[in-house]
């Protein structure tokens, strides 16, 4: 197996020079200060990994990584930045829909580990065909699950989705669990900012038990940390700020049906939405049960 | 009638609202009209109405005028035979038949302005009041209405004075979060300024550490095989051996490389140094004046920590320093004049070919720094409301409208100038001009 190629992109070519050669034992590696050469590499060769840098003078790593999805959508994107702002965050998961966020000064051997995951997810998709889009109609019958204490988020969300989806309502994380138990929902629409229960947790933890559930995750909480975790132990699909805007809910959901559908289609694809170990995650034992239910559920069907 | 009098209190006739005119009605019984000025003379005597400077004539509720003691006094008292001449006419025949009357739910300003407009010096007479029907209820003195007038005016001014304070207060808490939003968006550039240089420090320490041991060995296996030269063929065979391993764990070509990554290290070790510094020139928030102030040194300061600003868009700085004396000022303070400027500068270019051009001359004992760009402009009807207080053309949110308006207060403070000049689509260049000596000094 030859090396796989990793695209390091960054305006300080010492972070270059210092990253090209930590990962040169084992990667094929190409670096560019430059965003436009970047796509060029992009388009002329497989690239299973990219890492960019957020800051750079004549494109932002979000708008490169969003560029490099479109043109080259197997390659696993990783954001290495020095600041973690806000909309900077909040892009990555909505535009970006990168893998991992990571922050300057890096960890070595995070960095490592992360970008050979991506190399193995990258590499074995590479391997294979490229798979048609999946028929539409899969959409139509999806399951939305919605976890808010606010009822008014299920009503819009009512209004938004055809008559055909069906939407479970839940305000409490067991409640929804239990729901996610007994039958596969393509969606989750959760509110993190919650009462007593630790949604965010719960979203980390479903991710793993299921990595074909999409979480849409919706605050009026704008913590960058917070959704930095989100992305790397939890995958998030979308982030959409409260009060919820009808436009960018109905695009959330659009987006997230659709790529369930894919995941249906080519269930490998879910490879790519494998998630970070997270830190820790505090839920009582009664609730671990149903994500032990939820897991097997899901494998069963893989199986199947 | 005296007892009767003495015993209404006047709160009685005061249903109005304390302060208002109400409260300061005398209910003093009036004279009627066949009262006669003799009688009119006694009523003055008495000691309930010691106060006032005129009496009522009122017949059936109506007013019909007002005596004065001045009157009296003038035309009666104070006159040769005035007694005898017209002690037994009616009251009437000296009254005023149109008094001040004013209504009693006036206001106490509105019954000052009457009686501002209608009373003259020296003050003869008093008021008649009167209710919604015009019928008669009291008197009202003019000295209890300029009392009450000034203690409401004394009111008014301490309300002006504590709402004066208010604003104070709140304006300096604007100031204040102003710079703590500018600290906000410095604190946010200078993280990612230091985290790329740490990011490649540490990761290069980190590879050269983790390389040291197999090159120690490396050379440790050399020294195995020269120590070996004169030995049997088993110790050769094995130093030799040593050595092939050791080799293929490290190669000392990477000697080079590692060499190169230690000179990164060095140089991001070095930028890091010079931000801390930076830094700390800019956070100095005495506002003590220090004397000798090298204003190149503040420029260059102020681009290093706006470094990010400027290149987020690649704008190209070209300085064009004069010869400028060392200034007297407050250089944290002129530093946040500066970087905002930069800022400024920086936002306006919205295309790839920025340049920040920072000018420097002395000029008549006053040192000016000119900060151009080539960015979008101010348009003409913006460019006169830019030091103005909340001026803001950015979105909401995005910025307090305080930035020139502290800026220009700061200059001003140091007995500066600042002023700017602007084409759209062109740029606009900003100057400011500092005395040399000082505020003190520029003033002497």
């Amino acid at each position: 197996m030859s090396k796989p190629c990793l695209l390091l992109v960054d305006d300080e070519e010492r972070i270059l020079r210092s990253l090209a050669m930590l990962f040169r034992a084992h990667y094929d590696v190409v670096a560019t200060t430059d965003g436009v050469e970047a796509l060029k590499v992009v388009r002329s060769r497989p690239v299973h990994v990219v890492v960019s840098d957020q800051r750079m003078p004549a494109i932002t790593g979000v708008d490169l990584l969003r560029q490099i999805r479109d043109h080259s959508p197997r390659t696993m994107r990783i954001l290495l930045t020095g600041y973690a702002d806000l909309a900077a965050v909040e892009a990555s998961v909505n535009d970006g829909e990168i893998f991992r966020f990571l922050e300057k000064p890096w960890d070595a051997l995070k960095l490592q580990d992360a970008v050979a995951q991506a190399a193995d997810i990258a590499h074995a998709e590479f391997a294979e065909p490229i798979r048609v889009a999946p028929p539409p109609e899969a959409i139509v019958a999806a399951r939305v699950l919605v976890l808010d204490e606010d009822p008014s988020t299920a009503m819009l969300v009512r209004g938004l989705l055809p008559p055909s989806c069906a939407i479970t309502i839940a305000t409490t994380v067991e409640a929804a669990l239990a729901r996610l138990g007994e039958a596969e929902h393509a969606v989750i629409l959760a509110e993190l900012k919650h009462g007593s229960d630790d949604v965010i947790g719960a979203l980390k933890l479903l991710k793993q038990a299921n990595p074909h559930t999409l979480a849409i995750a919706c605050s009026s909480l704008r913590d960058g940390r917070l959704l930095i975790d989100l992305i790397n132990q939890g995958q998030v699909f979308r982030f959409l700020p409260k009060p919820l805007g009808r436009e960018l809910l109905r695009r959330a959901l659009t987006a997230a049906l659709d790529r369930h559908a894919q995941l249906a289609h080519d269930p490998q694809r879910a490879r790519r939405h494998a998630v970070e170990a997270p830190r820790e995650v505090s839920l009582p034992s009664r609730v671990m049960d149903y994500f032990r239910r939820i897991r097997e559920n899901a494998r069963q069907k893989a199986a199947s | 009638m005296n007892a009767s009098m003495s015993s209404l209190p006047p709160v009685a006739l005061a249903p109005a609202p304390p302060g208002d005119l109400a409260a300061l009605i005398a209910p003093v019984p009036p004279l009627t009209p066949a009262c006669t000025v003799q009688q009119a003379g006694e009523r003055f005597l008495e000691p309930a109405v010691a106060g006032l400077l005129s009496l009522p004539i009122v017949e059936r509720g109506r007013v019909l005028g007002c005596v004065t003691r001045h009157e009296l006094m003038m035309r009666v008292y104070m006159q040769p035979y005035g007694r005898e001449l017209h002690a037994r006419r009616p009251v009437t025949a000296l009254m005023n038949a149109a008094p001040l009357v004013i209504a009693v739910d006036s206001a106490i300003e509105a019954a000052g302005q009457l009686i501002g407009a209608r009373i003259q010096s020296p003050i003869t007479e008093d008021f008649v009041v009167t209710d919604a029907a015009g019928d008669y209820v009291g008197m009202g003195v003019v000295l209890d209405v300029l009392r009450a007038l000034e203690a409401r005016v004394g009111e008014h001014t301490r309300e002006l004075e504590s709402a004066y304070r208010r604003l104070k207060a709140s304006q300096n808490q604007l100031i204040q979060s102003e710079k703590l939003a500018s600290l906000g968006q410095l604190v946010a550039g200078l993280a990612h300024e230091i985290n790329t240089p740490l990011g490649y420090v540490q990761n290069n320490v980190e590879m050269v550490r983790n390389h040291l041991p197999a090159a120690a060995e490396t050379l440790a296996a050399y020294a195995g095989v020269l120590d070996a030269a004169g030995g049997d063929d088993a110790t050769a065979a094995q130093s030799a051996q040593r050595l092939d391993d050791a080799l293929a764990a490290f190669d000392p070509a990477l000697c080079g490389d590692l060499a190169s990554l230690l000179d990164d290290t060095l140089h991001g070790v070095h930028q890091i140094a010079d931000l801390v510094a930076s830094l700390k020139d800019y956070s100095r928030i005495d506002q003590a004046r220090s004397e000798n102030v090298d204003l190149h040194g503040l420029i260059e300061s102020a681009l290093r920590i706006g470094g990010h600003l400027l290149r987020r868009r690649d704008v190209q700085v070209r300085r064009q320093f004069g010869e400028i004396a060392p200034v007297t000022c407050a250089p944290a303070q002129i530093n946040q004049v500066l970087l905002n400027l930069i800022g400024n500068a920086a936002q306006a270019i919205e295309h790839d070919r920025g340049i920040i051009a920072i000018r420097t001359q002395a000029s008549g004992g006053y040192a000016m720094i000119a900060v151009q760009d080539n960015g979008k402009g101010i348009p003409p009807d913006v460019l006169p409301r830019i030091f103005e207080p909340f001026f803001t053309t950015k979105p909401v949110g995005q910025g307090t409208g305080l930035g020139l308006s502290i800026c220009q207060q700061i200059v001003q403070a140091h007995g500066g100038r600042i002023a700017a000049t602007s084409t759209p689509g062109v740029g606009t260049r900003f100057v400011v001009a500092l005395p040399v000596a000082g505020r003190s000094g520029a003033r002497a």
